[in-house]
């Protein structure tokens, strides 16, 4: 197995997306995710110049759309089931000063 | 701090604008049926696809392309027919799923541009003006005889959805800082959102001023958006950055946010302008950052810097299939095009004669250009010599109106097209005067009677008949013999006087013109 990522590659991803990892863990991903990169070395032995890139899995597909009429969803009381804290209505979430927010 | 336009004298501003458009006319959100609505009781508008539920999939809303290949037209950029929509993955609670469904490299619209036409006062933020003969052009302008027109490209239009709303609570203001904790409402998550890129092709805060007031105008007419800027269904961040006069490199720039109307946004340009010459002048740097525009305190405070580019991981989302947009689905969008601001107004001054100036302040809002079509409907015969006058009253008297009473609109107000023709030819008759017509016009919108009941009930019919003038006249000469040898002798000025004797005379109800024209008649024989 080539060492693609290191632990501290790993801890900074891991930190990146919110996923709290324990130092065993850290260990056990980072085999994993290099085990995954080292899966996908066949395809370097394919000739791909100019060959177009595909973004989407199912092909052939395209310009899927729906019409703009209304469906129903979910009551406030259904959309607020899975809330740990709720207040007027909204979804309680702890105080998060710092960055983002900003598209 | 040096004032706006002497610091445009040594420096060059460039300025680009990001405009963000809630596509509000559509009943759904972007991805979902859930349904659209301002105002509504918090999280009563959701699905799994807006709270990002594991295992919902998002089917995209056929209107809101529709609409955004429409704002793509009407702002001349080339539609691109192969796109596809990307995640933009950043962690904050605002987004259930932690991304926003956003568009890659490619968008729908791409390489757009609208052309300005700066006149009058906004003109004279533009430095080296004096400089062109009219017709002559420099950059991305060419001189007019009274400004100047500034061609502004825009970079792309792209799709996407807005964010949740949320509110702080604990600190002061509903400001995040302090907060102890805050709620979300995902209701406005997800709803369609168009967000258009300018070039940094804009040099002064009236020429941004102008472009967000044409997009509007634009977006308008299209009915694509209400547009309020008050509620941030329409909203502008602005980048700018100063350069010496002369050199062509760039400077570092500061995004500025939190301009929500159009008199924020050119003062906060304004400011931010001044702001970073004097700090490039006192050997300072201009820190990359956002920055917010407080207009209480008159000016930008620093939101937070920008160390590193955000890192997004912009990667094509894989629950939505791509696009290859036919040629009818373009075509059948292009047929839905309503005639915009600038054609219209091209129209009004063919059709009715008016000035380009006139045209383009009837053509800015679409209720003001349906009454002026209006009153030209009802003027039928006339339309050509009223066209005018009742231009006149609209762009000054009327949108004065309407911009002291916030909630007042022109459909089904009682000023109808038919009042407001009778009142102009009750003018342009000299039965009431032009003084008199203005004072017409407010009562006729608070009371909600014909023009000529109120000039009758007021008793303001005016006097032109020359017969009894003319004997009024007499009186006043004879009465001031001196002053008819003054005025013999060479003190003309005197003439304000002796109309002022006859109009009193008469009450108030005396013909200014007719007055006049006997007076000098008499005076001057």
């Amino acid at each position: 197995m080539t060492q693609h990522l290191t632990e501290s590659d790993v801890r900074g991803i891991a930190e990146y997306t919110r996923i709290g990892l324990s130092p065993g863990e850290v260990g056990r991903m980072t085999a994993d995710l290099n085990s995954i990169i080292d899966s996908l070395a066949p395809i370097t032995e394919y000739d791909l110049e100019g060959v177009e890139p595909t973004f989407h899995p199912i092909g052939g597909l395209s310009n899927v759309m729906r019409d703009d009429e209304p469906v129903p969803g979910f009551t406030q009381e259904e959309a607020l089931s899975n809330a740990p804290k709720q207040e007027d209505g909204c979804f309680l979430i702890p105080s998060i000063l710092g960055e983002g927010g900003d598209r | 701090m040096r004032k706006l336009e002497e610091v445009l004298n040594d420096w060059e501003a460039v300025i680009g604008l990001e405009v963000h458009a809630e596509l509000t006319t559509l009943e759904t959100k972007m991805f979902c049926g859930c349904k659209l609505e301002f105002g509504a009781e918090p999280n009563t508008h959701t699905c799994p696809v807006c709270l990002g539920l594991p295992g919902a999939l998002p089917v995209p809303n056929k209107a809101a392309i529709e609409g955004i290949v429409l704002a793509g037209l009407a702002t001349n950029c080339d539609i691109e027919k192969h796109t596809t929509f990307y995640r933009k993955n950043y962690m904050y609670p605002d987004m259930a799923k932690n991304f926003q469904t956003t568009q890659g490299p490619v968008a729908f619209c791409m390489r757009g541009h609208l052309d300005l036409d700066v006149d009058g006062p906004a003109a004279r933020e533009r430095h080296g003006l004096d400089a062109l003969e009219p017709g002559q052009a420099e950059g991305n302008i060419t001189r007019t005889e009274d400004g100047y027109t500034a061609h502004v490209g825009i970079t792309r239009i792209h799709m996407e959805e807005d964010a949740g709303k949320m509110v702080h609570v604990g600190g002061g203001e509903g400001r995040i800082a302090g907060a102890t904790h805050s709620l979300v409402d995902y209701n406005r998550a997800g709803t369609p959102l168009i967000e258009l890129v300018t070039e940094p092709d804009l040099r002064t805060p009236e020429e941004a001023r102008l472009f967000m007031q044409k997009l509007r105008a634009i977006y308008l007419a299209l009915g694509i958006s209400d547009c309020s800027m008050e509620e941030g269904s329409l909203r502008c961040d602005g980048n700018v950055s100063l350069r010496r006069r002369g050199s062509a490199g760039l400077g570092v720039k500061t995004e500025l946010k939190n301009m929500n109307s159009f008199k924020n946004l050119h003062d906060g340009l304004a400011y931010e302008i001044c702001r970073q010459a004097e700090v490039l002048e006192e050997g300072g740097q201009i820190y990359q950052e956002t920055r917010h525009w407080d207009p209480s305190a008159k000016r930008t405070i620093v939101m937070r810097v920008k160390e590193t580019a955000d890192d997004y991981r912009l990667f094509p989302e894989p629950d939505l299939a791509p696009y290859d947009l036919s040629d009818e689905f373009i075509e059948a969008v292009r047929a839905k095009l309503p005639e915009l601001p600038d054609q219209k107004a091209k129209r009004f001054e063919a059709e009715f004669g008016l000035s380009a100036y006139d045209a383009r302040h009837l053509t800015e809002h679409g209720s003001t250009a349906r009454f002026f079509e209006g009153c030209m409907a009802e003027a039928a015969g006339d339309a050509a010599a009223l066209a005018k006058p009742v231009a006149n009253l609209v762009i000054n008297d009327v949108t004065a109106y309407l911009n002291a009473h916030e909630g007042f609109a022109l459909d089904g107000s009682p000023l109808t097209p038919e009042r407001m023709v009778e009142l102009v030819r009750l003018a342009e008759a000299d039965s009431i005067s032009s003084k008199q017509a203005k004072e017409v016009l407010l009562a006729v919108i608070e009371e909600g009677k014909a023009p000529k009941a109120i000039v009758e009930e007021r008793g303001m019919e005016q006097v032109s008949d020359a017969g009894a003038i003319e004997a009024v006249v007499d009186e006043v000469l004879a009465a001031n013999p001196d002053k008819v040898e003054q005025y013999k002798g060479g003190k003309t000025g005197l003439m304000g006087f002796f109309v002022g004797q006859c109009m009193k005379a008469m009450a108030g109800q005396g013909n200014p013109k007719v007055i006049n024209e006997l007076l000098a008649a008499k005076l001057d024989a």
